[in-house]
């Protein structure tokens, strides 16, 4: 009884860590690398998760075609948000407020499309490993192995690819010094798309992989959207490690709440957590603040 | 390899430059010196397009590039070290070096560009791993040097190179600006003070709010003190 107890708060927090940090990566990498708070975030997500339960339900296909189909939605619609809305208000002054007011009524749009296209009834996406096993009487879903795995090498990969590669350094320098970049022939524009659409490869990644545990309706990108703010706000907006510590923090302290206190304690236990955090450290784990950039 | 015909220039509601004529031959140091704010930097940042052109003309090696953007600029060869150096503060000395080769095509090419720029600044080298913010006035210069350095450039454009310096740390930039020109490349110059640029110098102009009102060899302008007091004070 005890070790089930035990069992059961490692895996529920590992696995909600994961959720957590997949949902905020995509958030915190747009914030960190271009200053854009994408708060279609959640709607971007609902997409990529929409884009293959149609790809499962009226084409018939596995849910093996139905994910990358599915991310790939994301993505081209991410990288139509930065062509209409982001791109032309590059540089301006209005750039915050503009974003802000363009990404909350986007999503509202995306919800009412979804409304009208696929009706207000939940729907299931099958996951990508079905199955499960029994590990001291707690239940191991495959596809909870499969969403931890995935976040974890999405996370290392994003972190190399920033570290690393020509694309990734140039966006790192266009983050820290627009008009430097631009001197260093990097097209800046470009490189907004670029992270933009990143960022919702893996908005679109997260929703197909974690829908079939939270169901999927037009609002369900609102939960999303709210827990990736909240991550990305308790590891320090715009820092990826911050996303990835933050996450496993929130996830294991929540589960163990839930697990040794009840059920009841685990919301309030982790906006407790998020408050006192906030007091001590004003900018998150690893706050990028005003001064440091990815 | 460069010629600026009738440029004018300026921001929001007041134009700086008002028709400006320069050119710079291949291989040749042009110096222009003029006091602060009367449109040095406005010049250089015009012509790399960072400042919007309101009339005439860049030519650069025989294509005209007015109003292109700054980065098409950059990669055809222009390279512009700007005042106060912009290097990327949370990127090591290695990485700043590696984002002035963006154009070079490979890693490969690119490794080969930093061992040159090495070879040249050894301090760079043993710096490598250092974040720039942390690093001092002199030596955030001399990588901003590097960095330019690390394009394929046919061009250099510097901004004021004493800016905020020590006089000994002045020294060592200058020399290693001449060392830059000795190696053949050609070089556009905005400074405030005639000492700092005598031997790296060809041909000089002066600018006096937004006017070229003068142009000559260095050694005939450069030798005028009176010329020079009158319009540097």
């Amino acid at each position: 009884m005890h070790n089930t107890q035990l069992v059961q708060a490692v895996w529920g927090g590992v696995l909600f860590g994961s959720v957590y940090g997949l949902m905020a990566l995509g958030l915190t990498l747009a914030w960190g690398a271009v200053r854009l708070l994408n708060l279609a975030h959640g709607a971007i997500f609902i997409i990529g998760a929409y884009a293959a339960y149609w790809v499962v339900s009226s084409l018939h296909l596995t849910i093996l075609v139905a994910l990358p189909v599915g991310v790939l939605t994301a993505a081209l619609f991410a990288a139509l948000l930065h062509a209409l809305f982001i791109r032309p208000v590059i540089g301006k002054p209005g750039f915050d407020n503009a974003t802000l007011v363009a990404t909350v009524g986007l999503s509202i749009a995306v919800s009412a499309a979804a409304l009208l296209i696929f009706n207000p009834e939940y729907k299931v996406v099958p996951p990508v490993v079905p199955g499960a096993s029994i590990v001291a009487g707690v239940q191991i879903t495959n596809q909870g192995l499969l969403v931890i795995a995935a976040s974890l090498a999405l996370f290392a990969v994003v972190y190399l690819f920033l570290t690393y590669t020509r694309q990734g350094m140039a966006i790192r320098a266009v983050s820290q010094q627009r008009e430097a970049a631009s001197l260093m022939s990097i097209p800046v524009v470009r490189t907004y798309g670029v992270v933009i659409t990143i960022s919702g490869a893996l908005a679109g990644v997260a929703g197909v992989l974690l829908s079939p545990f939270f169901f999927l309706n037009p609002s369900s990108g609102f939960n999303p959207m709210i827990q990736a703010l909240i991550v990305t706000i308790f590891g320090g907006l715009g820092s990826v490690r911050g996303a990835l510590v933050a996450g496993y923090v929130l996830g294991l302290f929540e589960s163990f709440v839930e697990v040794y206190l009840g059920v009841a304690w685990a919301l309030p236990g982790v906006f407790l957590l998020i408050i006192v955090m906030l007091i001590v450290r004003p900018n998150g784990l690893f706050g990028v603040g005003e001064v440091r950039r990815l | 390899m460069l010629e600026v015909r009738g440029l004018a220039a300026g921001y929001a509601g007041s134009e700086v430059l008002h028709g400006v004529d320069l050119t710079v031959g291949e291989g040749e140091g042009v110096v222009v010196l003029g006091p602060n704010g009367h449109g040095k930097t406005t010049l250089l940042r015009a012509i790399t397009g960072l400042v919007s052109v309101r009339a005439g003309q860049v030519i650069l090696a025989g294509q005209d590039i007015t109003r292109w953007r700054p980065d098409v600029i950059a990669a055809g060869g222009l390279v512009h070290i700007p005042q106060g150096d912009l290097l990327f503060p949370d990127m090591t000395v290695r990485e700043n070096l590696l984002m002035g080769a963006y154009s070079g095509p490979t890693w490969a090419e690119r490794r080969t560009r930093l061992g040159r720029v090495y070879r040249l600044f050894p301090w760079l080298e043993e710096r490598a791993g250092q974040l720039a913010r942390t690093l001092s006035g002199g030596e955030r210069r001399m990588l901003a040097l590097g960095r330019g350095l690390m394009a394929r450039a046919r061009i250099m454009l510097i901004d004021e190179p004493s800016l905020g310096l020590a006089p000994v740390v002045t020294e060592q930039i200058y020399a290693n600006i001449r060392t830059i020109k000795e190696g053949g490349m050609s070089l556009l110059l905005a400074d405030e003070n005639a000492n700092h640029v005598a031997g790296l110098a060809d041909r000089v102009y002066l600018l006096e709010a937004g006017l070229l009102v003068r142009e000559g060899p260095a050694g005939e302008l450069l030798q005028d003190e009176a010329l020079l007091e009158s319009y540097l004070g």
